[in-house]
């Protein structure tokens, strides 16, 4: 039969992490061939093939269903994906790579503490500066969708390919959409999240693709992992 | 309905050609502006929200393009490159394709891309004449076609202002309402909010502070906000400068003087949102909420009323039209009338054209003024589709 392909992050803490976890679960990935190749397999499950991708394609592989199943983090997923509750099934949040994508704004803005005010301060900002208040941000999609969801829709996104809490200070855009984890960053660059400010609170989560190829064979593989998981990674009594 | 065969093409040109002949006999000029545009026109005016049902991208050269997602922006910067004074009076006509991205997938009434057919008038001060212009031309455009079960539905965003004005309220309850008069869904709940003095101040701003800055002291206000800021240790970065952060507390300060919404304002707002009627007696409807009002004002009326009697002497058949007092609240830039021409047989989230009054798209096209403007596009394929639908 053909194989379950399960992409799993290619490097950085995102990758040590998925491989420590699998061990806790009893199942261990190993790299076949050489050390630094991309493909690897699980001792005990031959059915599946093991692909080391970099977190944002394994989001497109998801969606385009050339994977079966992918470790990464939910905000690629929904930055990347605009119909991912119908293409993407969530088997399981695994416990790490927390990050929240946040809004945040200079913290000598005291005169702004929720997106409210940021629509209240966006037509003098235009006046005085003959533009619309600019956000920084490598999630467009999220962002977008988030100030829509607020009723707010004068501002400018400008792209930004990496620094982007360096943005405000440096002058290219007024706020940032960015993510965190321990509002270090943001601290260190003068910035501060809004009360209200809060995208999405994501992690790490084992995602199955709703339109790759499955069989019955290859659902009871992904079943198997999901039932390894569920023993050693307990899910918050919250989750959705 | 699409046209990639030769005969629906065919029969869609044909179409086209008999609205484009209502439009230029009427003395509108044709003009074909160009499908790529810049997006920062389109992002300025619609706000971000365009990504969200355009298709933007980036060409070689690093500049931010979209393909027209309408022809009214493109017909307004086609108007500006003309005219060293955009109030220079014109009229222009045009057909072609326009493309909007469906988050659904497309379906036959909502394709990816379409056509539009359209008129545009720029400069008018006569403002009701103008409109009634346009919307009899569109309408009789429409009937040339073979379209008889047509209805038509008036919204008025300016009259909604008119309406704040009779309630007594104060400028600053006027920005607000008027603000979220534009967004329906939270409406209701603005209102409510509104008139309850349940908005608690959220800034941590010392009260001390706050009402120790005075307008009428700017210099003063300015360094009472810096010294805080440098006790705290607070850094100041970016664009925004000590001056802007001032003159907005000075404005959030002022606003907490202020009392909550009149409870008869609410109400009557409330009400005057509600109100759909046939064309003919919305007027009377709206007249009864005015006077009631504290101080009771005709002057919101009487450009409704003239409207109305242009429309009938152009020979629309008033027993057509209805009036929708929240109708045209999410329609990206129109500023005063706003219309649209439905087909019995598509229903109403497929209205066959759509129109208005758009005074402030010149300015954010780049113009030093407001331009008067009115114009109106019709959605040819679905024309097509309700004439088929008719005949057969």
């Amino acid at each position: 039969m053909s194989k379950l392909t399960l992409a799993i992050p290619s490097k950085g803490r995102l990758m040590e992490q998925t491989t420590e976890m699998f061990a806790r679960t009893g199942l261990v990935v190993r790299k076949v061939g050489h050390a630094r190749g991309y493909r690897g397999e699980i001792d005990g499950l031959p059915d599946v093939d093991v692909a080391y991708v970099s977190s944002s394609e394994i989001a497109e592989a998801l969606k385009a269903g050339s994977i079966h199943l992918g470790i990464t983090g939910e905000d690629l997923i929904r930055e990347n994906i605009s119909d991912a509750d119908t293409r993407i099934g969530f088997v399981h949040k695994l416990g790490f790579g927390f990050a929240d994508v946040v809004v945040a704004v200079p913290d000598c803005w005291i005169d702004v503490a929720t997106v409210a005010d940021l629509e209240e301060i966006a037509m003098p900002f235009r006046r005085l500066h003959g533009r619309w208040p600019r956000v920084a941000t490598k999630y467009m999609n999220l962002t977008r969708r988030f100030f829509a969801s607020k009723g707010f829709g004068d501002y400018r996104i400008i792209e930004s390919a990496g620094a982007t809490e360096g943005a405000p200070a440096a002058g290219t855009a007024e706020l940032i959409v960015d993510i965190t984890t321990s509002g270090e960053t943001l601290r260190a660059n003068g910035l501060r999240v809004l009360n209200d400010g809060v995208i999405l609170r994501s992690q790490a989560n084992l995602f199955a693709s709703k339109v790759a190829a499955w069989s019955p064979a290859l659902q009871s593989v992904c079943d198997q992992i999901a039932a390894n998981l569920a023993k050693s990674v307990p899910q918050p009594a919250n989750s959705k | 309905m699409t046209t990639e065969t030769t005969r629906d093409f065919g029969a869609l040109e044909k179409q086209t050609q008999t609205l484009m002949s209502v439009f230029t006999k009427a003395s509108y000029e044709a003009v074909a502006p160009t499908i790529l545009q810049p997006a920062d026109v389109f992002l300025d005016v619609i706000g971000e929200s365009l990504r969200a049902r355009t298709y933007v991208f980036t060409d070689l050269d690093g500049a931010e393009l979209c393909l027209r997602p309408d022809l009214t922006v493109p017909t307004c910067r086609l108007h500006l490159a003309r005219h060293a004074d955009p109030r220079t009076p014109a009229r222009y006509c045009y057909s072609g394709a326009a493309f909007r991205f469906q988050p659904q997938g497309a379906d036959a009434a909502h394709p990816r891309e379409f056509h539009q057919a359209g008129i545009e008038r720029y400069g008018d001060t006569e403002r009701e004449a103008a409109e009634a212009e346009v919307v009899a031309t569109v309408v009789r455009a429409i009937e040339k076609t073979g379209l008889k079960d047509w209805s038509l539905r008036l919204g008025d965003l300016g009259l909604f202002s008119s309406i704040l004005d009779v309630a007594g309220l104060s400028p600053l309850w006027k920005k607000r309402l008027d603000d979220a008069f534009l967004r329906p869904l939270a409406f209701r709940d603005s209102l409510k909010a509104f008139a309850s003095d349940t908005d608690a101040t959220r800034l941590r701003v010392p009260d001390t502070l706050l009402s120790s800055l005075k307008r009428s002291d700017l210099a003063a206000s300015e360094a009472a906000i810096g010294a805080y800021l440098e006790e705290n240790a607070i850094e100041l970065i970016g664009t925004r400068t000590l001056s802007d952060i001032t003159e907005h507390l000075i404005g959030v300060a002022e606003g907490r003087e202020e009392k909550p919404l009149d409870s008869t304002a609410a109400d009557l707002i409330g009400r005057y949102v509600g109100i759909t009627a046939p064309a003919r007696t919305a007027g009377a409807k709206i007249a009864e909420l005015i006077n009631g009002a504290p101080s009771g004002s005709a002057a919101a009326l009487e450009s409704y009323d003239r409207r109305i009697a242009l429309l009938a002497n152009a020979g629309i058949d008033l027993d057509r039209v209805t009036f929708a007092a929240e109708f045209g609240r999410t329609m990206a830039y129109y500023t005063g009338l706003v219309f649209e021409v439905r087909a019995k047989s598509l229903g109403p989230q497929s209205p066959i054209a759509t129109g208005g009054r758009y005074d402030g798209l010149m300015r954010a096209a780049g113009a030093s003024v407001d331009v008067p403007a009115v114009g109106a596009a019709i959605h040819t394929e679905r024309l097509m589709t309700a004439t088929l639908g008719a005949s057969s």
